[in-house]
């Protein structure tokens, strides 16, 4: 149940986590175009006007005296602070506006074909070809910054073909790192809590030590009336569970959020009953309490991979249960049966109580959280140690009066 | 030594608790009790002191149990109990095999404490001062642990020195009595006692087991085919009666 939960709220956290990555890399996106667009409104309201060849060429006329720039151009040459040259088909400068003088008046192929691409001399400089003649219209040294890009056809062409992976890549990426955050966040959150419980039940343990203590004594001083040691009793009784309802807790909180804290080890099961069945036989009367065991030929053998304090807990859960719901006068009887089934080992427990009422049995088998109440949390707590050790269990009421609980688990080889 | 004269070290920070563990240690008989609040403490009185037995909690203001009792150990093979108020020491006691001889978990009921405690002292220094506490006496059958001889007397007045027969225990029928008789009273597994007879590896010796106990109840018991005292519970174990 708390696994089944366990799973849908780590697949909801997986989700938002790779919700919040998208999230995150459109928000950087976002941003990358915002600077973009700020970047280019900056870049407009700069006033950066360059005259360009086309321009220069329309505003140019020739004359007898030779070319003639319109007075206005001339002007806006100075304000841009540029310079302009018109080269006829031999390659020599015809006419110049504000040509700067380490430029020469003569350029070869070779130079037009460098200064094309390139700078001219560290000028940049910008080519028009009009008629059979080349406006070159230049700015000052460090004006502008050029690049040319070039790229084979072909791996163009690969790269058409792979893009689509390249974004799958990125896609799984995201996935990858909101499976880890996520992770890393709950096990942190998890751990916090499970944490926060065993300082609590640790720092409770203590002064109930106390309580206890001296309540025992209170319920044995001769010198107390007998109306006293009675109260004194329920206060030992009480704290006894006390005692173990912060050992559930503690359990219960440990086994819902981790499984790490299991130390599995191969056991044998019937060794775990015997021990416990011995255990509760020791400290009853004979006439409270009996205890049948049936191990199935070969079953005596049979390992599980399981931890061993966890398995204790869960028969010492059982019988507590059948104690507490067995009738006062009768004795209670239970039977632990154990045999093999399809590499399964199955356990079967049964008591001759009253049997769980219809209510008990729905909150046993539903897989709703709610609060379980403290008069089936040991029997939770049995469900919950099967359940984190991969197995099954099923609670039921016997024909014949009674009820009894169904566990299965995966058995291990003897070496 | 009585076991009353042993000197006991109670290490815990909590003030009220080592009062209350004083308190019941005393009414127990115990009148050697020493308290340390912390590991510096402990150390002191337990260079100084030498306690017979030491019970140690785990968490203490200026370090933990597990290494005081380490460091304790190098020097002595003093008996520790732990008094753990977290669940999660018992994995590590367990796990660590620290070789510690007990551990309590909080809360606990006094006599659980006295219970603990009167069995680690047996259980250590059992061998050399309580030789008189080890005659198993069985009806007319009394057994000797110290030399593993069982005496037969018919009449009621019973001294070892004037027996009608003895035999001898083999060493597997020693190792199970012992077992039955430490806990004499209570249902042992076979899990226990196989334990207890072959240590590691104990499996698939229960026919074994079987065997031995027949052998033993031929020793002990006047009608072995219904034992008076070396019952069987069936499916668990045994139990002396």
């Amino acid at each position: 149940m708390s696994q089944k939960y366990n799973y849908k709220k780590a697949v909801r956290l997986f989700l938002y986590g790779v919700a919040i990555l998208v999230m995150i890399i459109l928000l950087v996106g976002a941003l990358n175009i915002v600077f973009l667009l700020v970047a280019a409104f900056a870049y407009r309201n700069m006033d950066i006007s360059y005259i360009y060849g086309g321009t220069v060429m329309e505003a140019l006329t020739l004359t007898e005296n030779g070319y003639e720039l319109a007075e206005e151009m001339k002007q806006e040459f100075v304000k841009q602070d540029q310079w302009a040259m018109l080269l006829d088909e031999s390659g020599q400068v015809v006419w110049s506006i504000r040509k700067p003088e380490e430029l020469q008046d003569s350029y070869t192929q070779a130079d037009i074909a460098r200064m094309t691409r390139y700078y001219l001399k560290g000028y940049p400089v910008q080519l028009r070809v009009w008629e059979d003649r080349i406006m070159v219209v230049g700015l000052q040294k460090d004006a502008v910054w050029k690049y040319n890009l070039e790229f084979p056809i072909s791996w163009m062409d690969f790269i058409k073909r792979i893009w689509w992976s390249y974004f799958l890549v990125n896609f799984a990426w995201i996935v990858v790192l909101a499976f880890f955050f996520t992770r890393r966040y709950t096990r942190k959150r998890e751990k916090a809590r499970i944490e926060w419980i065993a300082g609590v039940s640790h720092d409770i343990r203590t002064p109930l030590s106390v309580v206890m203590g001296y309540a025992d004594t209170l319920e044995h001083g001769e010198e107390l009336p007998a109306e006293a040691r009675q109260q004194a009793s329920m206060i030992r009784h009480q704290s006894l569970v006390m005692k173990e309802l912060i050992a559930d807790l503690n359990l219960t909180s440990q086994l819902e959020y981790s499984m790490q804290t299991l130390r599995r080890e191969k056991i044998r099961p019937v060794e775990i009953i015997r021990t416990i069945a011995a255990e509760f036989l020791n400290d009853s009367l004979p006439e409270q309490l009996e205890i049948d065991i049936w191990i199935a030929q070969g079953a005596e053998s049979m390992c599980v991979k399981a931890d061993r304090q966890l398995f204790m807990r869960m028969f010492r859960n059982l019988i507590n249960n059948s104690l507490k719901h067995g009738g006062q006068n009768d004795t209670v009887r239970i039977q632990i049966s154990m045999w093999e089934e399809t590499r399964k080992c199955r356990i079967r427990y049964a008591d001759n109580g009253v049997g769980y009422s219809e209510e008990i049995l729905h909150r046993l088998c539903s897989r709703k959280k709610g609060t379980p109440g403290n008069d089936i949390h040991g029997l939770q707590i049995v469900k919950k140690i099967i359940l984190a050790h991969g197995g099954k269990i099923r609670f039921g009421n016997c024909e014949e009066g009674g009820s009894y609980c169904l566990m299965e688990i995966r058995r291990e080889r003897m070496n | 030594m009585h076991i009353n004269e042993y000197k006991i070290l109670l290490v815990d920070d909590e003030k009220t608790l080592r009062e209350m563990v004083c308190s019941f240690l005393q009414r127990a008989g115990f009148y050697k009790v020493i308290t340390a609040a912390d590991c510096r403490q402990a150390r002191e009185w337990f260079h100084k002191e030498a306690p017979h037995l030491v019970l140690l909690d785990v968490m203490l203001p200026d370090g933990d149990g597990f290494s005081l009792f380490e460091e304790l150990q190098k020097n002595s093979e003093v008996p520790v109990i732990f008094l753990s108020a977290r669940d999660e020491d018992e994995n590590r006691l367990r796990g660590l095999g620290l070789g510690a001889d007990d551990y309590i978990t909080k809360p606990f009921l006094p006599e659980e404490l006295i219970l603990r405690v009167k069995a680690v002292l047996k259980r250590v220094y059992r061998a050399k001062d309580m030789r008189e506490e080890e005659i198993v006496a069985l009806g007319a059958c009394r057994v000797d642990m110290g030399s593993g001889v069982v005496y037969w007397h018919r009449e009621e007045n019973f001294d070892i020195k004037e027996t009608d027969a003895e035999v001898t225990l083999t060493a597997k029928e020693y190792a199970i009595l012992q077992k039955l008789a430490q806990e004499r009273g209570r249902i042992v597994t076979i899990d226990a006692l196989c334990d207890a007879v072959w240590r590691e590896e104990n499996y698939g010796y229960e026919n074994t087991l079987i065997v031995h106990i027949r052998r033993l109840r031929e020793k002990i018991e006047e009608d072995p085919s219904h034992p008076k005292y070396l019952l069987t519970v069936r499916g668990l174990g045994y139990r002396l009666i």
